[in-house]
């Protein structure tokens, strides 16, 4: 899928964005398979909003945000949802796993909420977990697992639907640097696998991917 | 496996002692609903069922009530007719048309027997004897008549008994000319007559329509005497409606046939109370179930909400939430049919000792009932669910 940005601007935020210089607000920019994005962002200035502007969770902004060619907010909700399933997913820098559900289940939940053939089957799991080095806690309810295991569940979550373009809001931002590696590598082979681009937010520089376009907000 | 984790994750446990209150309510409610649908079922098929073997039930002759102030003037006025043809539940109106001459009638020597009678005639719509016999015209050789059964009764268990005469069948009276003398202005007339049937339905010896106009106009003696009695047929013989009519009306007819008005009161009384008291708890069921669906999603309104921010489509979440609420009414619906089902096959063998049949089975109406009452329970979970869910 191609997500397109033309002036958008958070309502929130407006006054404060619309004076400084920015290469996505007020700006016209264009993610599809072929990006490996970075956008580069000091605390506050927008980051997890942009996110979900993306994800279409939020939508009080002015400008235009498409969906490959329809307008994001003309978009009912069992449309988003087909796009959620096969098109976009997500690693969300508040994580948003179910707690009281074991870390197998919330990854499980993503596999097979798509009404298709299930992307991967289920030993996937295992193997990404094994990769890692999360697979102990997998049978763990998710709300007892220290935050570096829930966001390497998160990941894998992400990871195990089908997608073309996946949003990633600080996604290692609770990895030391040994398996934010491992992560990241994991992340790369699976877009290769599918063709896939995606968009990475976060504070600092870093070099876990190829990125072909940096922007800044 | 995705609904084992949607189980998992909207949890139904909130107020279910509610909600079991609630689906104990829904069966006394259809038991009450479907009771009242089959107890109406089976009266019909009481009322009609019987009434198709004894069709003359479905006529009845009416007159009016001799009292001490009206005798010798009880005869029903054009208006009284007319309005008694207004009626929704008279179908037809027939006037009996008494003859205006004299008649007396002597058998042969295989029934010797003299009498002075009267003729009456009714429209041939209101007989039920067919075929080539109940015709007259001046060809005819015999004036064909029709004859009260009792008269028969009368004569083969009283008067042949007691006079030690012979008793006769239906067929032998039917084969034995009787010799008609009508006194005519002009003098005495001599016909003969064949009794053509036997009647349950009027207590009067009938003759044709085309005879006794015939007659009256070239013998009578007396001038025209407007009709005193007619006869009416009706679809329902019980309805208290009619009853109540006849009685505001200074009428009365053959109270035997109208005996099942009383019954049909309290039947009719105990289907509305029953019914009533049905539909009054269904929709308080009904009202909990969706306060039961509601409280269900608002308590999981985060799950959801993170369901849907996953990509779990809002039509993958109602199909759940049917799934979890909706077969138990189903499962109610089918027991509650089963229960009457074995009421009804009990009640069955209980009136068929009293001689009444009604079916063992329960009534297609009812099945219907139930299918309804689930379509129903099926809009409001449907809708329910479906304001819920955008809600969230």
């Amino acid at each position: 899928m191609e997500i397109t940005l033309e002036n958008i601007i958070p309502i929130p935020l407006k006054e404060n964005l619309e004076k400084r210089p920015s290469q996505v607000w007020h700006n016209k920019v264009h993610f599809g398979p072929a990006a490996k994005v970075k956008i580069k962002a000091p605390s506050g200035t927008g980051k997890t909003t942009l996110v979900h502007f993306l994800y279409g969770l939020r939508a009080d902004y002015t400008g235009t945000l498409n969906w490959d060619t329809k307008a994001l907010n003309r978009l009912d909700a069992d449309q988003i949802a087909h796009y959620r399933q096969s098109e976009i997913s997500v690693i969300f820098q508040d994580l948003r796993l179910f707690a009281h559900l074991t870390a197998r289940e919330n990854i499980e939940l993503n596999r097979v909420l798509q009404p298709k053939e299930p992307y991967y089957p289920d030993t996937v799991i295992q193997e990404m977990a094994t990769t890692l080095q999360v697979d102990h806690v997998l049978d763990q309810a998710c709300g007892i697992c220290s935050y570096g295991e829930q966001q390497r569940i998160a990941i894998i979550r992400a990871l195990v639907q089908p997608f073309s373009l996946l949003i990633m809001d600080e996604p290692f931002s609770h990895l030391d640097q040994n398996n934010a590696q491992k992560a990241a590598a994991l992340i790369d082979s699976e877009c290769d696998k599918r063709g896939a681009g995606f968009v990475l937010t976060d504070l600092d520089e870093d070099s876990f991917f190829n990125y072909n376009t940096y922007l800044s907000l | 496996m995705l609904n084992t984790l949607l189980k998992k994750i909207i949890k139904t446990g909130a107020g279910r002692f509610r909600y079991v209150l609630a689906m104990i309510g829904l069966t006394v409610a259809l038991l009450l609903i479907l009771a009242a649908i089959q107890l109406q079922a089976n009266y019909w098929q009481l009322l009609k069922g019987n009434g198709a073997q004894d069709s003359i039930a479905n006529f009845l002759v009416i007159n009016k009530v001799v009292t001490n102030q009206n005798a010798g003037n009880t005869n029903l006025t054009d208006q009284d007719i007319e309005d008694l043809k207004k009626q929704p539940f008279i179908q037809a109106v027939g006037v009996v048309t008494p003859s205006r001459f004299k008649v007396a009638a002597s058998g042969g020597s295989a029934m010797p027997f003299y009498t002075d009678m009267f003729f009456e005639s009714v429209p041939d719509q209101f007989l039920d004897i067919t075929g080539g016999d109940w015709k007259w015209d001046d060809q005819t050789q015999f004036i064909p008549i029709v004859i009260p059964n009792q008269f028969l009764d009368m004569y083969n268990f009283g008067f042949a008994k007691s006079q030690n005469l012979p008793q006769l069948s239906h067929e032998l009276v039917k084969s034995i000319p009787i010799r008609i003398d009508i006194q005519t202005p002009t003098g005495q007339k001599s016909f003969y007559a064949k009794v053509a049937g036997f009647s349950d339905r009027i207590s009067s010896i009938l003759v044709p329509q085309a005879f006794m106009e015939w007659a009256n106009k070239n013998f009578a003696t007396e001038p025209p005497k407007g009709a005193s009695r007619v006869i009416i047929r009706t679809d329902d013989p019980s309805n208290p409606k009619l009853i109540e009519y006849l009685d505001s009306h200074h009428m009365t007819t053959d109270m035997e046939k109208t005996r099942f008005s009383k019954y049909r009161q309290i039947v009719g009384f105990v289907v509305q109370v029953s019914g009533f008291t049905g539909l009054a708890m269904f929709l308080f069921a009904l009202l909990i179930f969706s306060l039961f669906i509601e409280l269900t999603i608002a308590s999981c309104r985060e799950e959801i909400r993170l369901l849907v921010t996953l990509g779990a489509s809002p039509g993958q979440l109602r199909k759940f939430l049917m799934k979890t609420f909706y077969p138990a009414n189903i499962v109610i619906a089918i027991i509650v049919l089963v229960i009457l089902s074995i009421l009804q096959w009990l009640l069955s063998g209980l009136l068929a000792h009293e001689s009444m049949t009604i079916s063992p089975v329960i009534s297609l109406y009812t099945v219907a009932g139930a299918v309804i009452v689930l379509l129903i329970l099926w809009w409001v979970h449907v809708r329910t669910i479906k304001r819920q869910i955008a809600g969230t």
